[in-house]
């Protein structure tokens, strides 16, 4: 299975120019593309948080409320935030979509999120030890890791970080420098120090809680009630939402891990090669891929992290033929399937044994 | 807070944008009234100016922000109408040099009649305090735009002023005839015009020294003009308080011999948390080798002025481009436009 040295080159020039005829491209369509989002995400917000007021006059709008809330806080997390949040269209120079600039709804400072998610866990995917993403130091998903106690009622564990996602999406850096628990490692260096990551977590959370539990539920006056409640089931459902989504890029049944050392100097051949096995997709209609943000389309987002993701589903064509010339496994599949992968790989290893993760290099 | 941005008008622009399309925070929205050629190369914009606009000094410039292709870009100009024209019809123009294999200025020949761009307040203090005192102006080329601005505001000519004026000919000096109309009308003004094909600098040299008495230079033009003009002022004894500039473009001077000739450089640029390492050309601008390597900073002017593109530089050294001071090496923030590398840098975008 694995390639030459000049596999890996070709393999890095073909893949380096797909990349560069979206680049060439981007223009007018992508910017009023990202703006029709934003727009819908502001509609979606406003209207929603204005229909649960008016459940007073029958529930139902107080559910559509909700749902549009939610909807607006997954378009905020993933089509709009992440991909922002990965300088996407820091081209287009905006007040708004530009990476250094831009914060979203969710518990996570946007700061933490592009240390971790950004540079750690998209630098160095499913690299056992260095990605952190790979099970949150929660899960036990292959054998590579020691069988606990604990992870007898990882099934829980799972659900729960489902229905907390944003906090534990927030809290991931903080783990990580052993913040308030455990030992430091020496081998972490960290761009912030301990306090920093201290305030930005506890202000941005605040801000979060005060929002959706204080302010808005305290100007609906007698509905602050069900204000709150909606909050809280809007919260829950785009919680839900992303972490499946994320789960379906990276814990499906047939995706690689790697070991630090054998990635130790790679190449950008070898690099790209990587994301492609540490990475599934799945299938389904348009609206689909962008309610995850088009993280459906995981590899074609690990390999090209920067270009507008509403490219990916075209590009996506266009990687799977290069990857079946490689003769490089292509992991992609329906929703369904792939979820249910995911959810077969977290019960089996909540027993000891099992075998290995798929080793790829 | 409520919407996650620093300012509930930035939750809003999406919304707000739909109505208006070319609104941006901050900025001020002003209509093109008429576009006309001064000369070969430099055009004249009028527009009318939104009434929020809070004015200018004769002598500032502005910065005029377009969307092309789906981006927000930038250029700086300065007014070149008078105070009246602002006060009396809301109006101003701006005098643009069009380069054609530029990015920015052959948009400006593109803009219809009636077109809205987006404007900033008027900036700079390159100014000629009022009530006016005695004065020698020398501008070259497009250094002009601003001095025109500040002379054609004078109500009353009191104080003598003269004005060299450095140009490829009469057919290359663009708002010539409002100047000569000028010195038509104000005995106390005098306009020579310094033909750079026949005349020599050495020759306005000459003619600026034998005015150093006069209370007050402003010089404006190119970068490598003006450092001639105020050597030779300040050669003949006219004290550096005396000379006030305006610099036009960058004196991109070939890198300090502090760079280790020939050697490549090369600079880490972090961005959201990714580190891009990127190979640098010493010549040019930190902003122009991180977008040929595709990485996209926020930037405006590219000239130093707007301070959009201020990055926290962690290690390394780098010259502006503007003046040739040294930075230090330690962590402190830079203007990537105006920045050229001395050594290695680690830069977070």
């Amino acid at each position: 299975m694995k390639l030459t040295t000049e596999q890996f080159t070709a393999l890095a020039h073909e893949l380096d120019s797909v990349k560069q005829q979206v680049q060439q491209q981007l223009g007018d369509a992508d910017a009023r593309y990202i703006r029709r989002v934003l727009l819908t995400q502001r509609l979606s917000a406003l209207s929603g948080r204005i229909l649960m007021v008016l459940g007073f006059i029958t529930p139902w709008l107080w559910l559509l409320g909700v749902l549009l809330l939610a909807l607006a806080k997954i378009l905020d997390n993933m089509e709009i935030g992440h991909n922002v949040l990965h300088g996407q269209y820091d081209w287009m120079n905006d007040p708004v979509l530009h990476s250094k600039r831009y914060e979203w709804d969710i518990a996570c400072d946007a700061g933490s999120w592009q240390r971790t998610h950004n540079f750690e866990h998209h630098t160095y995917t499913n690299i056992i030890g260095k990605d952190r993403d790979f099970g949150y130091g929660l899960l036990r998903l292959s054998n590579d890791f020691r069988w606990r106690l604990r992870n007898l009622w990882q099934g829980g564990t799972y659900l729960l970080l489902s229905m907390l996602f944003q906090w534990g999406v927030s809290y991931h850096e903080l783990a990580a420098q052993r913040v308030f628990f455990g030992k430091k490692k020496a081998d972490r260096h960290s761009q912030v120090s301990d306090s920093e990551l201290k305030k930005a977590f506890f202000g941005k959370g605040a801000r979060q809680l005060i929002k959706d539990y204080v302010f808005f539920p305290l100007i609906a006056g007698p509905m602050w009630l069900w204000v709150l409640c909606g909050n809280l089931l809007a919260n829950l459902l785009r919680n839900l939402w992303t972490s499946t989504v994320i789960f379906c890029g990276h814990f499906t049944k047939e995706v690689y891990v790697f070991s630090a050392a054998e990635c130790e100097g790679e190449s950008r051949g070898q690099w790209y090669y990587r994301q492609m096995l540490g990475s599934s997709n799945f299938t389904g209609p348009t609206w689909l891929h962008i309610l995850t943000g088009h993280l459906s389309c995981q590899i074609e987002h690990h390999l090209f992290p920067d270009i507008p993701a509403r490219h990916y589903p075209a590009m996506a064509k266009q990687v799977q033929a290069i990857a079946a010339k490689y003769a490089i496994p292509y992991n992609t599949g329906s929703f369904l399937r792939q979820y249910s992968t995911v959810f077969l790989r977290i019960m089996r290893y909540s027993l000891p044994g099992g075998s290995k993760a798929v080793k790829a290099l | 807070m409520l919407g996650n941005q620093s300012s509930l008008t930035l939750y809003l622009l999406p919304l707000v944008q739909r109505l208006v399309p070319v609104f941006l925070p901050g900025q001020y929205r002003a209509r093109l009234l008429c576009r006309q050629w001064q000369t070969a190369d430099m055009l004249q914009l009028s527009f009318k100016v939104s009434g929020r606009w809070p004015g200018f000094v004769p002598g500032q410039h502005l910065l005029l922000t377009l969307q092309h292709q789906g981006r927000y870009i930038s250029r700086t100009f300065s007014i070149c109408s008078p105070l009246s024209l602002w006060q009396s019809q809301q109006q101003i123009q701006l005098c643009c040099k069009i380069n054609r294999a530029g990015e920015f200025t052959p948009l400006l020949n593109q803009l219809k009649n009636g077109a809205v761009v987006n404007i900033s307040t008027a900036q700079g203090d390159f100014c000629w305090p009022q009530p006016a005192t005695a004065a020698v102006f020398v501008a070259a080329g497009s250094g002009i735009t601003p001095v025109a601005s500040m002379l054609l505001s004078q109500r009353h000519g009191l104080a003598p002023v003269s004005l060299f004026y450095r140009c490829r000919g009469s057919e290359n000096a663009a708002l010539l005839s409002k100047l000569q109309q000028l010195a038509e009308r104000q005995p106390l003004f005098s306009l020579t015009l310094s033909d750079s094909r026949t005349e020599p600098a050495e020759t306005l040299q000459q003619r600026l020294i034998s005015n150093s008495h006069a209370k007050q230079f402003y010089l404006c033009g190119p970068a490598a003009f003006m450092q001639h003009m105020r050597m030779a002022l300040t050669n003949s004894g006219v004290s550096a308080t005396q000379i006030r500039q305006e610099q036009f473009g960058l004196a991109i001077a070939a890198p300090a011999e502090h760079s280790a000739a020939g050697m490549p450089l090369s600079a880490s640029f972090i961005r959201a948390g990714i580190s891009t390492q990127v190979k640098l050309n010493p010549q040019q601008s930190l902003l122009q080798s991180a977008e040929q390597h595709g990485l996209a900073p926020s930037f405006g002017c590219r000239m130093g002025v707007c301070f959009q593109c201020v990055c926290d530089k962690v290690s390394g050294q780098v010259r502006d481009m503007r003046s040739g001071a040294l930075s230090g090496h330690g962590a402190e923030q830079i203007q990537l436009c105006v920045s050229q590398p001395l050594t290695e840098l680690v830069i977070k975008l």
